[in-house]
């Protein structure tokens, strides 16, 4: 790796300010500047794309301290003194993928999240798009286990019985005279792994997508893309590798690590120590903190912030599938210029965009945000207007400065693994990517002993019941055999009482307001939990027997309500 | 010292300024009927306000009740009878219109439930 | 399959006046009503000044509510509560309602449909309202509810969005119930709400109300620690550098209601986007031959005695229906409105008085509403002061004068020197 043309670009950009180290395949960065931009753009200045020499990037922020990761309130000791063969730290979307493969061995599998539920970070806020791949470079690990991971989907999604639709991409060119270039393009698609495509002329995208701009003039379709609820599918993934054996420990924050002689001998949480004999790396924006104290730092994670925008049912009438603009893609960033998107739940959603954060776990969201993404997406979709919007959310984003996923061994400690910078397409290469580190973990263990498969692996999640959607015999027949599933109490999504008890009694514990939605959908609909909250509040009470101020929105000490209204004792 | 008002006696909604004088009397500009007038003097001199509010009860179904003051009670008696109101606990069936408090505060006033516990 | 003359859809005060009054005409009438209990939005509205126009009572809402259930509970309307209406559709000479309930799917065929199913509130995000998502923000309906009907305080240290009936309201039902409220903010330039609200809710317990200003943005983990407010400009846009944070536990929204609509828009009843109710005729009639409309769903309402008005004359309506043919002229509403109810007149159909609803879309002195048709003038009033959030009454006698096919109503609005 070249060394000097590097420190040239650093010194021309920063002076003596920034300092570069090449040793033990890394690239170390050091020194001071003035904003976390600046330091950001030191590290994308040494980064080759898809290498395997990492930047480390040590570069301090003048006057500036990074903020503490939150950590759960409390300790007890859940985990204290176990001793599972694996612990995954993370349970987003990578982490339950791959305590679910592991589950098909016989092995003792703890997972643990720092939160509250699973999915909670990266998971649950993005566009849920299984990406074809399309401006993926061959050559890079993400494209590879993109591929890999978007061909699992099909039969993944029908297992867990998550709702998934290969509804296909357009891409849309404002210029007619791309068209030829883009029949030629179709065999190096299909040899690239991004699948079959078709090209659509204005007329013929016209009929498929009426409310499409004019300035369209031509589409190439990825019919490999496709649409699929994030968080439902984290969920699917961590109830079925719970189902299967797996031991799921939420509030569960990773504090420390003992590493002795390369080896990692205890994992300090809050709620106790654990000696796990390897350890699985899905910490998302915190894989960089997980590596440092395992003592295997090896690579940066720079944060990326994106904000979506989801439009009220509606404004689905106007698309049928997802579309995106070749051009709204900003050449300084490197993550997608977003899209339109209609998800797995018949809504709209706009987004995301793209903005480096030094804040990791910061999901405001702004107005800025919102509007400059809604006048980008409203040249390919000039429907697209802000009246619609029900919701927003914000995401940060993995990613390391080459760009590119980690997917391997440590490289100093000899019993970690790392899934890290997994940033988009990481909900499409999740199942490829648990397949490869499952691979990885039972040739590490495979050292120390034998591992077996598991025979009684059953890959099938039982179905959340979604009555609404069932047809009407079905629905009766449901009904007749319980009759909470005819009292609804969502009115916007059609949730009934049934459907949120039952959601509270699924393998994974969900029994917070922002829990069950989550899971069942009340107050996601247009009045956003205005008049069914007070019901989820008193079925949840109900239901686990608590006081009504003790039921919780979503984290500890989120309690909507704050007791009865006063005795005489209050001061009125 | 002048007090704004708003007078809310017919929906002209006139805004009034009123101020309490040495001599007792009330002095009102703004209006543009008599009603104003009484209106802006008795709510500088003993202003009178409804209360509603709810009161608690042992039904799991229903754990407040609504209730009302049957009529008006001075201003400055709406806390006292809030604190008299907020000691007490309903333990029987009430319905619309019963008296659940016969005199609240020595206002001569009766508290009145105004839903039936009994859908 | 259970047949009906007339389905009224929503058990609140509109839906219930109107089962009534279908009832009295001798239809075979169904309510339906999806909560536990009949009385809509009106159980939680512990407060008074409700029928004073209507009973000559000041009442609570609760009380209000349950003089008409106490009526409905004595006809031979079949009322189905804990029911919701999954599907709708109109067939060759009726409509055919899919209902969900404890007891199972059950499709029923209506002659006549009448939509009573009220509003929802707008949300934090339908403002723009950014930041965190902790616990601790509520729609003020959501509020009440928590207060009144579960018995349980939403809050201890609370900010309110929105001058609006609801949030003043709330701000002295949570003051008398020992919270602090430290303030009502409102974007508009003037309070929304009614004045005998402004005065018994806010003034009478000191609580200020900055015009002019919104909440931009929500501050807090789990629970709300602050909110941030700034100034706003003729737009209603925040003012870069006027922003100020407030320290609190709790953001209540009262920043709208708005007509639910979703059966309407399932039978492709035409929509008013001034009202983001239906398109009625002066018999509360929509464009869709048979299908009804009243109460808040058609338009947002100050006063549940014009709620009841307007239930009573659709379900009377809707009960004497047949298919026949309307004569429908439109009436329009000038500068100056920001609506009128109805939007069409059946002159086939001119009973001995129609009533109209306007409001004014800015607030006025003295101001002249005149009625033309076909550009002459019919019908002239003067009044005193004009309010957006006062709903305007008129009864008028339209009889008598000739109307042709392509004849027109309109409202034209003049304010007058003072």
């Amino acid at each position: 790796m070249n060394i000097e043309p590097r420190r040239k670009a650093l010194f021309d950009a920063f002076g003596d300010a920034v300092k570069l180290e090449h040793k033990n395949g890394c690239l170390y960065l050091s020194g001071e500047v003035g904003s976390w931009d600046e330091a950001v753009r030191a590290g994308l200045l040494c980064a080759e794309s898809g290498s395997k020499t990492h930047v480390v990037n040590d570069v301090a922020v003048r006057g500036f301290t990074p903020p503490v990761t939150k950590t759960p309130a409390f300790t007890d000791t859940a985990v204290d003194g176990k001793s599972p063969d694996v612990l995954v730290i993370g349970a987003g979307v990578v982490g339950c993928a791959i305590a679910r493969e592991l589950a098909r061995w016989k092995l003792d599998v703890l997972l643990v999240e720092k939160e509250y539920d699973v999915s909670l970070h990266a998971s649950s806020r993005n566009d849920g798009m299984v990406h074809p791949g399309i401006d993926l470079r061959p050559g890079l690990l993400k494209k590879k286990l993109n591929t890999c991971g978007n061909r699992m989907y099909t039969k993944i999604c029908a297992e867990l019985n998550v709702p998934f639709e290969r509804c296909g991409q357009y891409l849309c060119f404002k210029e007619k005279r791309k068209l030829p270039a883009l029949y030629l393009s179709r065999p190096y698609w299909l040899f690239t792994g991004s699948g079959r495509t078709k090209v659509y002329t204005y007329k013929s995208l016209q009929r498929r997508e009426p409310h499409i701009s004019p300035d369209i003039k031509c589409a190439l379709e990825f019919k490999s893309a496709g649409i699929v609820c994030p968080y439902g599918l984290t969920i699917a993934f961590a109830e079925n590798a719970v189902q299967n054996g797996v031991t799921l420990s939420l509030d569960t924050a990773v504090l420390g690590m003992e590493v002795k002689d390369g080896r990692i001998t205890a994992v300090k949480t809050n709620r106790g120590t654990v000696h796990p004999k390897i350890v699985i790396n899905a910490a998302g924006v915190f894989a960089g903190e997980i590596a440092s104290m395992a003592g295997d730092r090896f690579f940066s994670i720079h944060p990326r912030r994106g904000t979506n925008a989801i439009l009220d049912k509606k404004a689905k009438r106007n698309i049928n599938t997802i579309y995106s603009l070749m051009g709204t893609q900003s050449k300084e960033t490197h993550t997608k210029g977003g899209g339109v998107v209609s998800t797995a739940d018949g809504n709209v959603l706009v987004g995301p965009d793209a903005v480096e954060t030094p804040f990791k776990e910061n999901f405001e969201t702004s107005a800025e945000s919102i509007f400059g993404t809604f006048e980008r997406q409203r040249q390919s979709a000039p429907w697209l207007t802000q009246r619609d919007i029900i919701t927003y959310f914000t995401g940060v984003r993995a990613a390391t400065y080459e760009e590119d996923f980690i997917v391997e061994a440590g490289r100093s400690t000899k019993n970690i693994i790392h899934a890290a910078g997994i940033q988009s397409p990481g909900l499409t290469a999740a199942p490829a990517i648990a397949v490869r580190i499952s691979k990885l973990a039972v040739k590490m263990l495979g050292k120390t002993g034998r591992v077996e498969k598991n025979p009684g692996f059953d890959p099938v999640r039982p179905p959340i019941v979604r009555p609404a959607a069932l047809c009407k015999e079905d629905r009766a027949a449901l009904i007749a055999r319980e009759p909470d599933y005819g009292e609804i109490l969502c009115r916007c999504e059609e949730v009934s009482r049934g459907e949120i008890i039952a959601a509270m009694h699924r393998p994974v514990p969900c029994a917070t307001v922002d829990g069950i939605k989550r899971r069942v959908r009340p107050g996601m609909g247009r009045c956003q939990g205005g008049f069914c909250s007070p019901l989820i509040i008193k079925l949840i009470s109900e239901t686990l027997n608590i006081p009504e101020e003790k039921v919780r929105k979503g984290t500890q000490g989120s309690e909507p309500l704050l007791g009865p209204k006063g005795g005489p004792d209050e001061n009125v | 010292m002048k007090k704004e008002l708003i007078c809310i006696t017919c929906p002209n909604s006139c805004r009034l300024s009123a101020e309490l004088l040495d001599d007792g009397t009330v002095s009102v500009t703004g209006n543009t009927c008599k009603r104003g007038e009484t209106f802006a003097e008795n709510e500088l001199k003993h202003p009178m306000r409804s209360l509603t509010t709810t009161v608690r009860t042992t039904f799991p179904k229903m754990p407040v009740l609504p209730v009302r003051t049957k009529g008006e009670i001075p201003k400055e008696m709406l806390r006292p009878v809030m604190r008299i109101l907020s000691s007490l606990v309903i333990d029987r069936e009430i319905q619309s219109g019963d008296v659940i408090l016969s005199d609240a505060a020595g206002t001569g006033c009766e508290i009145i439930a105004t839903l039936d516990m009994r859908p | 399959m259970k047949t009906y003359d007339v389905t009224v859809i929503g058990g609140g005060p509109a839906g219930l006046a109107a089962a009534i009054s279908a009832e009295k005409e001798g239809a075979r009438v169904l309510l339906v009503e999806r909560e536990e209990r009949l009385g809509g939005v009106l159980k939680q509205c512990i407060h008074d000044g409700f029928g004073i126009i209507r009973f000559g009572e000041k009442l609570s809402g609760c009380e209000y509510a349950t003089r008409f259930i106490h009526e409905v509970l004595k006809t031979s309307v079949e009322i189905s509560c804990l029911t919701f209406v999954s599907d709708i559709k109109k067939t060759a000479s009726s409509f055919c309602l899919t209902l969900v309930k404890r007891g199972g799917l059950e499709d029923i065929e209506t002659k006549s449909v009448v939509l009573a199913t009220g509003c929802r509130e707008r949300t934090a995000r339908q403002v723009a309202i950014h930041g965190t998502r902790p616990a601790g923000v509520f729609t003020a309906g959501t509020a009440q509810y928590f207060l009144n009907v579960m018995g349980q305080m939403p809050g201890k240290k609370c900010v309110i969005l929105g001058s609006g009936d609801i949030g003043l309201i709330m701000a002295r039902r949570l003051t008398l119930e020992g919270a602090e409220v430290l303030g009502v903010y409102e974007a508009k330039s003037t309070p929304s709400g009614l004045m005998r609200n402004l005065s018994q809710c806010l003034y009478d317990f000191n609580i200020p109300l900055h015009l002019s200003q919104t909440v931009t943005e929500v501050h807090g983990d789990a629970r709300v620690t602050g909110v941030t407010v700034a100034e706003v400009d003729e737009n209603m846009r925040p003012v870069t550098g006027t922003e100020k944070y407030i320290d609190c536990d709790t953001l209540i929204l009262s920043v709208g209601l708005i007509p639910e609509n979703e059966l309407a828009e399932k039978l492709g009843v035409a929509l008013d986007m001034h009202t983001k109710g239906a398109v009625c005729d002066q018999k509360y009639m929509t464009l869709t031959d048979g299908v009804f409309s009243c109460g808040n769903a058609l338009h947002v309402n100050d006063l549940a005695d014009y709620v009841s008005e307007s239930g009573e004359e659709a379900g009377r309506n809707a009960a004497r229906y047949t298919l026949r043919e309307r004569a429908l002229i439109p009436v329009t509403a000038g500068k100056g409105f920001l609506y009128t109810v109805p939007q069409r007149v059946d002159t086939n159909a001119l009973g001995e008085k129609t009533v109209f609803f306007f409001r004014a879309a800015e607030e006025r002195e003295i101001t002249c509403v005149r009625l033309l048709l076909d550009g002459n003038e019919i019908m002239k009033k003067t009044y005193r002061h004009l309010r957006p959030p006062e709903m305007e009454r008129l009864e008028l006698d339209l009889n008598g004068y000739k109307y042709d096919n392509g004849s027109g109503l309109e409202f034209v609005m003049e304010e007058l020197p003072s």
